[in-house]
């Protein structure tokens, strides 16, 4: 710890700490929150007063935001008084105060920040303390811990009584940032102006975007987006990179993936499926294969939020199903790490990685919706999440019979992950629409029906499955002796969806090699939705 | 003015583990093989195996669970208990 070897104004160059030039201290050119005008009297009316000078960019300045915040009130029970002086408006200041704890005094000041100057600021954070004839008693410039818990000596020893010092920090000491102050009036304009403030071209610049543009998460959003909720609370780590998933970062990317706030169970549900291990997100967020995240949305909340399980159900138009897909990848890649081309190394990828998001239409269907399947309630909201290539139309207008049109459905799988790849042990993902339903349920078949038939219906023997890239199962295996497609009629995965005319139906193949299972969570109301 | 946008992204800088020292020699080193379950990495690893014990190291076998998940801690601490060195066979 050095003193400050300046007397009063000018750039500071010296140590930290308190002393140095004993002046009154430069007039406040800053607005606060309160009706009266904040001023070096007002601050030191009752004892001595901290300046810390801070800005929202500046890491150093939310570090000493932190460390510090916590301690002011109970300096102010003791008859210091603390500030913190924001370089950016008010709005912005408030905020970023009460996200990193200060329970001090917040005030701002505009641009040419003339308070920073005439306090002689090079750098963000600076602590600077005033005692109470409103004189300079000192100052810190950057992170210094045991410069900031001399500072804080200092004013206990003005008071007579001991106050709270900053806790040890690792690394004691950090530098700042450039205080705008010191910067070139023009460059300020610049960063500060109309002409740089696209704040849409900011998220690219961000790299916050899969490519797409995207809603800027502002403070605002993502606190409507969480509602109640607890921001800081985590949801775990997000393979490949481990990046914690606190549900406030959740919320930024629901915001930049354009959801409403209603949206947000369904998005806190994928997300906590997706981060189950036995769903195996970091296989597929770094495979070379085209795996996406398909989620597929069961019960009330689908209708609650306008889910569309109907016409175009894989496909654009409906920002519940186009968003919440979105979201989930959002958090895959910019939590996660996944960002294609760097740590996702997908050969080709597919459009299903942007997001896929679909509702199964349970209304539509002669059979028990997916959740039901996997335990769930009827009347419970329930997402989960499946590891799958890019769906494969299927068309027919012809099958007159369930046999037919099994069969069509089944072997238009037969090629899905690879033309010889025989038994696949992962789940195929079966989007039946619902006039091919009708089918089925005319005739009377169950699901589980069509699924054993749809199993039975496609094998091969083995030696017609000996070209390229096969199994170990088939090289084992006697040429003669049939080989199914699927490992068991439980990777068939059915479901209904889609417009009521129009005899497509689609079959989405799996992510194999993962160990990768399907994962459902229920729908939890975290949120009071208005909206 | 900068706006007051929240981070989708985990913003923490870990410090990178420095690499440790690398072997003048293999001979009289304990290599471990390791296996990651990739199609045809065990052959591979044969191949290294021979060579290693020809070059004087003693040698044994670990396997992953799977290929695609990452090494279970305990895996982890099992090899660095039973070895010096670790070559690792990656895919086929």
């Amino acid at each position: 710890m050095t003193t400050d070897p300046r007397p009063l104004g000018g750039p500071r160059t010296g140590g930290n700490g308190p002393g140095g030039g004993r002046g009154p201290a430069p007039g406040l050119r800053v607005r606060g929150t309160g009706p009266g005008e904040v001023t070096v009297s007002s601050l030191t009316a009752d004892g001595p007063a901290l300046l810390l000078f801070v800005s929202e960019e500046c890491p150093t300045s939310a570090m000493a935001l932190r460390h510090l915040g916590p301690l002011c009130r109970a300096w102010a029970e003791a008859g210091l008084t603390s500030t913190a002086v924001f370089e950016d408006p008010l709005e912005v200041a408030i905020r970023v105060a009460r996200r990193r704890g200060w329970t001090g005094r917040v005030v701002s000041e505009d641009a040419p920040y003339e308070t920073s100057r005439d306090y002689g600021l090079v750098s963000v954070p600076t602590a600077v303390l005033l005692d109470r004839a409103g004189l300079l008693a000192g100052r810190v410039t950057g992170w210094d811990q045991p410069a900031l818990a001399a500072l804080i000596g200092a004013a206990a020893e003005m008071l007579g009584t001991p106050l709270a010092v900053p806790p040890a920090t690792d690394p004691p000491r950090k530098p700042g940032c450039s205080s705008k102050a010191a910067l070139d009036p023009e460059l300020v304009a610049a960063m500060s102006g109309p002409a740089g403030g696209d704040d849409l071209e900011e998220m690219f610049e961000r790299g916050w975007t899969d490519g797409l543009p995207v809603i800027p998460p502002t403070a605002e959003r993502v606190e409507a987006m969480l509602g109640a909720a607890d921001g800081t609370v985590s949801l775990g780590l997000v393979p490949p990179a481990m990046g914690e998933a606190t549900l406030e970062r959740v919320a930024a990317c629901a915001v930049l993936a354009g959801c409403r706030p209603a949206y947000f169970p369904v998005v806190y549900a994928a997300v906590r499926a997706a981060l189950d291990p036995a769903f195996n997100l970091h296989g597929q967020a770094v495979t070379t294969q085209p795996a996406g995240q398909l989620i597929v949305v069961n019960g009330p909340v689908r209708e609650a939020i306008g889910l569309n399980s109907g016409m175009g159900a894989l496909g654009p138009g409906f920002r519940p199903n186009l968003t919440i897909g979105r979201a989930l990848r959002l958090v895959v890649t910019l939590t996660g790490g996944a960002m294609p081309g760097a740590l996702d190394r997908s050969t080709l990828g597919q459009m299903g990685k942007v997001g896929f998001c679909i509702a199964e239409d349970e209304e539509a269907s002669p059979w028990e919706p997916l959740h039901v399947e996997r335990g769930f309630a009827p009347g419970q909201s329930v997402v989960t999440v499946i590891g799958s290539d890019a769906p494969l139309s299927i068309s027919d207008h012809r099958s007159r019979t369930p046999e037919d049109l099994g069969y069509v459905l089944a072997w238009a799988a037969a090629s899905t992950w690879s033309t010889n790849w025989w038994p696949l042990a992962e789940p195929s993902v079966f989007v039946i629409c619902p006039e091919h339903a009708e089918m089925f349920r005319g005739a009377g078949w169950t699901k589980q029906r069509l699924r054993e038939f749809m199993f039975e219906a496609v094998h091969k023997p083995a030696g017609d499955l000996r070209r390229g890239e096969t199994t170990p199962f088939v090289h084992a295996a006697d040429p003669a002796a049939q080989v199914p497609k699927w490992a068991s009629p439980e990777a068939i995965v059915l479901l209904v969806a889609g417009g009521e005319a129009g005899r497509y139906s689609a079959v989405l193949g799996p992510c194999t090699g993962m160990g990768s299972q399907i994962v459902s969570r229920e729908v939890e109301p975290l949120w009071p939705p208005t909206t | 003015m900068a706006a007051d946008y929240v981070s989708p992204i985990d913003e923490r800088v870990r410090a990178a583990e420095p690499l440790a020292p690398r072997p003048v020699s293999v001979s009289g080193r304990r290599v471990v093989l390791l296996d990651i379950r990739k199609n045809r990495g065990a052959e591979f690893l044969d191949r290294v195996e021979t060579l290693l014990r020809a070059a004087g190291a003693t040698t044994a076998r670990a396997a992953k669970e799977i290929f695609s998940k990452p090494a279970a801690l305990g895996l982890i601490d099992e090899i660095a208990g039973r070895g010096d060195l670790v070559v690792e066979a990656l895919a086929d």
